[in-house]
Order: C-alpha cells, then structure tokens, then sequence
C-alpha cells in the first residue's frame, strides 16, 4: 500500500478509525480527507503531507466503488479464483476440494466459470467492502492467478 | 545464423480449435509463427512485413516471427502444427520434438496455407 | 432445462463435477470447465464437423452413401497384405477391444498414441518399478509437487487447481502448506504460480541427466555439491531441492513430454525412476510418486486393454489370429515403408508427425474413422464420421492416474452417425462375408 508509507503508523486512533492501516484504505476510497489525520499536520510530517495530497490529487474526497475485472481474452477457466475466494470456501462446500459448485449459485458466491472463462456474480459480498481489520486487504483473486487477468481497481 | 528451435503446447495457438471452428486464413495467421526475444528482434534487423526461413536437414519453412520478453536469446518457440512438424525428424527411431538446430535468414517470402503444405509434402 | 453434473471428455483428467444445462435435445451453457472442455462439448456444432461419410474420387472428396464406403474400405483392405492401424486414444475400452479383434482378422501390425507419450514410462517401469498415487491421495496429503519439464498450465489447466490449491482433509490451509518446484528451460505460464516459498529452476537444455545423476550421488553420501552447480542450476537451489525431495512427508512428480526427449543415447526416464527408488528406501516416513501427463482422455486405457489381454502394449503384431513377437516400432514401420494400407481411428498423424513420416504415410491407401476434421481428412482415402463419446455415446475411460470412469450419454448423435464400435464391427462382419 503506497499510502500508508506515508503516515505516521503510530495507530494513535485520533482520526476515529482503529489503525493507520484502516485510514488508509477509507483514504484510497474518498471516504476520509487528508487532514482527518491531525498529527500529519504538525510541522515533522510537512513531507509526508507534501507527498499524500500530491499522490491523491483532485481524487482526494471522492467516494470510489471497488471494481473487480476480469480480462476475458487472458483467461483459460482454470478455476483458481473460484477455489481460493474465502467466500466461495465458507458458503459452497465443494470449492473446498477444487471441484465446482452447485448449480443455481448460492446468493454470496462471487465468481463462477461459464463457458470456460471466469465470470463475477455479485460484488457486495466481497471481502475488501464487508470485512473488518486485516480481512479488508484481501487480494487473493488477483495474486494467485496464473495469467494476470483479475485486477482490482478503486473509480 | 544458428538458432535452437522448441515446440510447446499452448492454449491460444490451438490447432485442434482452428480446424474445427476457423478457416484456411485464421489456421495461416495463428499457426504459422514464432516467438523471439526483442534482442535478437533487433539483431537481425526485422520488420513487420519480414518473415523467417527455418531450414535443417529434415526440411525448410517460413514462419511469422512475434516477440516475447520471456524467451531466451538464442531460441524460437513455436506452437505444435503442421508448420512446426516441417522441422522435426527422426534420429535413432526416436521422433525428435524439442531441443531442434536450424539455420535462419530473413526472407520476405509468404507463410504457406495448408494446401501449400500438403502439395509440398507430397512432393 | 434440466441440471446435472456430468464428466468432461476434454483432456486426460477427466474431471466429473461439471454441470450441464440441457433439455435433452441441445447443450445450452457449461458450468465448472475450463477452455479446452468447453471446445470439447462445442465440437457437437462445430462448423466444419463431418457427417456424411466420404470417398476420394478422381483427387477430390464426395459425399456418399454408408454401404459404398464401406464396400470401399472393405476392397481396400482385401487387395493389402500388411495393413497398420494406429490411433486409440480418444474411443472408449470397448471401441479399443474390437479395433485388436479387426487387427487380428486381417494380420495387421497395431499401435496406439501412448507409445510415444504415456505408455513409454510403464514400459521403463518394468526394469525399475515405480510408486503410483491418485488425484484424490494429492488432494488431501500432498505437501510437495514438482513440475519436471512439464506445462500444466496449457496442457491440463485445472490440475494445478485440485492439486495445488484445494484444502484436503489433512491439509487444511491449502496453498500455504505445499511446496511448488518448477524445472523447465523455458519460462512458461506454470511459473505464473510461484509463491514466496516456491522454487523455479531454469535448467540448460538437455541437461537433465547430469542434474539426475547429481542428485543420486549425493543421496548416498554427505553433502558435498560442487562450488559451480551443475546444468546451470547454482549450489543453494540444488541444495534445497534435495533438502525438500528427502524431507517431504507425501510428494509428486509429473512428468511431461521435455523429459521424453533428448537427443541423447541415455535413457533419462529409467534413471529418474532409479532416483525415485532410491529415494523411498532411505526416506523413512514419506514417500515420493511419479505421475505422467498424458493428452488424449483414454491414452491410460489403451495400456491396461492391451497389458491384460496380451502383457504388451506396443508393436502388436498379429499373424494367424495370435500375436507374434517383432522388433519393430511404429516409427520404423512407416519409415522404412513396410506397410501397404493404413486405418486411422480418432487421431491425426498427418499434423502430428515429422513431415518425413506423412510423406510415407500419404502415398498408402487411407481410412479414417474420427468426429471432426483435420489435416488427415483432406488426404485420406476413405472417411467414416463417428459419434463423440462422453456427449453423444457412453464408454469406459482410464484417468492419468489409472483410475477407471464411466462416461454417459448426454444428447442424441446426428441421423446415421454410429459410434466407433459400431463401425469397427459393420467392418469386420463385412470382411468375414456375414
């Protein structure tokens, strides 16, 4: 994460929220602005500041929504998503084995294979916008497929 | 010039998908390449419009050369096909798929179609 | 429209929890199967699929009749004296037994696709032994998988899913208990799943034979390694393979089609399989096997129909309705041009050999028996169009780890199209004149 290297990780939880790593990513989503952190304004941290408002921009502010895509001309239907999403592991029992899931899908299952390439369901049970603490940083989709062809992005 | 040519299996460059669902232009265009890295690209002063003749004691075919950061320098890796089969012989009744020494020289030659290729096998 | 799961008839893995959505006349979507399965179930309305049987003539292919086809074939293989028959790899068991019992009535000399893939590592095995497991004992016990100049990711794309990533029951953390070991020249796309504790070696082409022979010395004495590696593979790495493939509580390696050919006299599968031996006599509570990725989806079969009904699964040679021995091989039967007719079931040699053996094969009267077309279709004499099992026919298939899998019948074949076993058997009930 670019911009938690720049705040002072001191966990302080003077901006409301229960570590820097949390402010961090409410930052990346819009949903706080950089002076919500009151130590970064005194006069030790001025680069940091410099840094933060320089790399956010004119996006500082803004709500983002998360979008998972899923590039359809690199993928081959290998199955590695739909098996290592702890989503699809804790509500279809099959994915825990490699096998695929039961047909109609289940109402938290996020990805599918369908005519031999990865398709997503739904995206509001995905763990980066439910979960709290360290579960928030999932990226599993995106770093363990072979191809390259699952990117998460914040627009 | 001597390179080392390797023929692997790959999902995109499929020959059993393009004689099922494609015709005689896309079986040319996707079957009919090879992959180098970008130094020997620009060691051998190719262009878009240039193609390769691969020659060998088994035989002789012109391919479409692509690049590839990942292979290394010194080899071609081509798609399994009818072209890459052009190359490939026998020695000591073993059949003889990887790990293939041929000479190369840039030629502005086209790649044949699979009539072509059946015609000059029948010779 | 009705749901249910079936088994995908795609490639050698033959992977049975896939579902169908279909109301028994057309297969509307495919759930849970990768690219190539997916092409497998599409071949039913391919574009350029046979359906009407077909003769060659004055140089050109016309459709025509059943009956005259096969009174064709039937003139074809009357007027030849030393007939060839090769391909078997993608019918099922039962097509297999009688395409050895038309061998037998016309003399023929037979072969199948896993003499130059599979079956050469059970033909090794005889002299060393070999240690097999099954996909299900990987699933749940294996903590150490090495990839031997192998390409799962394009050969077999779901493997490295079930193997890999899934949670058995005794390795419940899934990815982050097993250990991936890549060996191959060339960086392919199985070097996409490395993690932090993964290794991927790059070894020098055709050198695997000194990196086999290091490993056993050093198997039997204390460590010792060299200061410069060998092959290209440096001190550490070497010495860390050896730590893992002595130290693994349950391991496999697959091998692939860059360790079946070198350009070398030596024999590299005997020596792995010696390795292997080795390995599991000084171990004391592991053990380590060996599996061998295979294409076609009944290449296994093959080997256990021919090994239990003769003890041999090459060079069949049938003189006088029984089985004669011969040095031969299908490589220099072909070369040396000892051959006067050729049936073809289910595969494509044309594509697949070295052009010096097409060229012979082409000059012969040719039949072929297959579901869709090829380069072999625009040369061959005589063509019977047949039904594509796993989807329009049932039959037994062997799974690369020589496990046995019924396959079933989804959708109806189109008008007059038989399966192979049909065809086989008009055939030789044609040539005994009933």
């Amino acid at each position: 994460m670019e911009l938690y290297k720049f705040l002072p990780k001191t966990n302080c939880k003077k901006c409301g929220k229960p570590t820097c790593m949390a402010f961090a990513l409410d930052l990346l989503q819009g949903k706080v602005k950089v002076d919500d952190c009151t130590p970064l304004l005194e006069l030790k941290y001025k680069k940091d500041y410099d840094k933060l408002k320089e790399l956010l921009g004119a996006d500082e502010g803004k709500e983002k929504e998360l979008r998972i895509d899923v590039d359809t001309d690199l993928c081959d239907g290998c199955g590695i998503c739909v098996t290592v999403c702890p989503v699809n592991a804790r509500y279809c029992p099959p994915t825990l084995s490699g096998k695929a899931p039961d047909y109609p899908p289940e109402k938290h299952q996020l990805f599918q294979i369908k005519g031999g390439k990865c398709e997503l369901l739904a995206i509001k049970y995905c763990r980066r916008i439910e979960a709290q603490g360290r579960e928030r940083e999932c990226r599993v989709c995106e770093t363990y497929c072979p191809r390259d062809a699952v990117k998460i992005d914040y627009v | 010039m001597d390179m080392i040519v390797n023929t692997i299996r790959m999902i995109a460059y499929d020959q059993v998908r393009e004689y099922s669902f494609g015709d005689n232009n896309s079986l040319k265009e996707k079957l009919g390449i090879g992959f180098i890295n970008p130094e020997d690209f620009k060691k051998l002063n190719l262009k878009s419009s240039l193609n390769l003749r691969l020659t060998n004691n088994f035989g002789s075919v012109v391919i479409k050369p692509k690049e590839d950061k990942d292979v290394p320098i010194g080899t071609i890796i081509i798609p399994v096909s009818i072209w890459a089969n052009q190359i490939t012989g026998i020695e000591n009744d073993e059949l003889v798929y990887k790990n293939i020494r041929v000479s190369i020289e840039v030629t502005s030659d086209s790649v044949l179609g699979l009539k072509d290729i059946l015609n000059s096998i029948n010779e | 429209m009705s749901s249910k799961r079936v088994t995908c008839s795609g490639c050698a893995l033959l992977c049975d929890d896939i579902i169908v959505k279909s109301d028994g006349l057309y297969i509307d979507e495919v759930l849970g199967a990768c690219l190539k399965g997916k092409e497998r179930f599409d071949q039913v309305t391919a574009k350029n699929r046979i359906i009407n049987p077909q003769i060659k003539k004055n140089g050109e292919l016309e459709k025509v009749p059943f009956n005259e086809a096969l009174n064709e074939a039937v003139n074809i293989i009357k007027n030849s004296s030393r007939p060839l028959l090769y391909g078997f790899s993608t019918v099922s068991c039962e097509a297999q037994l009688k395409g050895i019992e038309l061998a037998k009535v016309i003399n023929g000399f037979m072969d199948s696709n896993s003499v130059i893939c599979q079956g050469r590592v059970l033909n090794k095995s005889k002299e060393t032994g070999i240690t097999l497991t099954t996909i299900t004992e990987i699933i749940n016990k294996a903590d150490l998988l090495i990839l031997w100049g192998a390409n799962a990711a394009e050969s077999i794309p779901r493997l490295l899913n079930k193997a890999l990533f899934s949670r058995g029951k005794f390795r419940m953390t899934g990815r982050e208990i097993k250990t991936l070991i890549v060996i191959d020249p060339v960086k392919t796309a199985s070097f996409g799943v490395m993690g932090v504790r993964d290794i991927a070696l790059q070894i020098e082409t055709g050198k695997d034979i000194d990196l086999i022979r290091v490993l056993k010395e050093e198997c039997c004495k204390a460590d010792s390694i060299q200061d410069n590696g060998v092959a290209g593979i440096d001190k550490d790495d070497l010495k860390r393979l050896l730590l893992h493939l002595t130290g693994a509580e349950n391991g496999v390696i697959f091998i692939g089609q860059g360790l079946l050919r070198p350009q070398t006299r030596e024999d590299v599968i005997k020596e792995l399989l010696e390795l292997v031996q080795l390995i599991n006599v000084k171990q004391q509570k592991g053990r380590i096997s060996v599996l061998m990725l295979g294409g076609h989806y009944n290449m296994a079969g093959f080997d256990h129909v021919a090994l239990s009904t003769f003890g041999k699964n090459h060079s069949l040679q049938f003189s006088n309705n029984c089985l004669i021995e011969t040095s031969e091989t299908i490589v220099s039967k072909i070369e040396k041009e000892d051959f006067d007719c050729s049936i073809i079931v289910g595969t494509d040699p044309v594509s697949h050999f070295p052009s010096i053996l097409s060229k012979k094969l082409m000059k012969q009267p040719l039949i072929l028996i297959d579901n869709k077309q090829s380069a072999t279709s625009y040369v061959a004499d005589v063509i019977f169009p047949s039904a594509i099992t796993g989807i329009e026919c049932g039959g037994l298939a062997y799974r690369i780890d020589h496990v046995p899998i019924e396959l079933k019948k989804i959708i109806n074949p189109p008008t007059n199209v038989d399966n192979d076993e049909k065809i086989l058997n008009k055939i030789i009930n044609a040539l005994r004149g009933v």
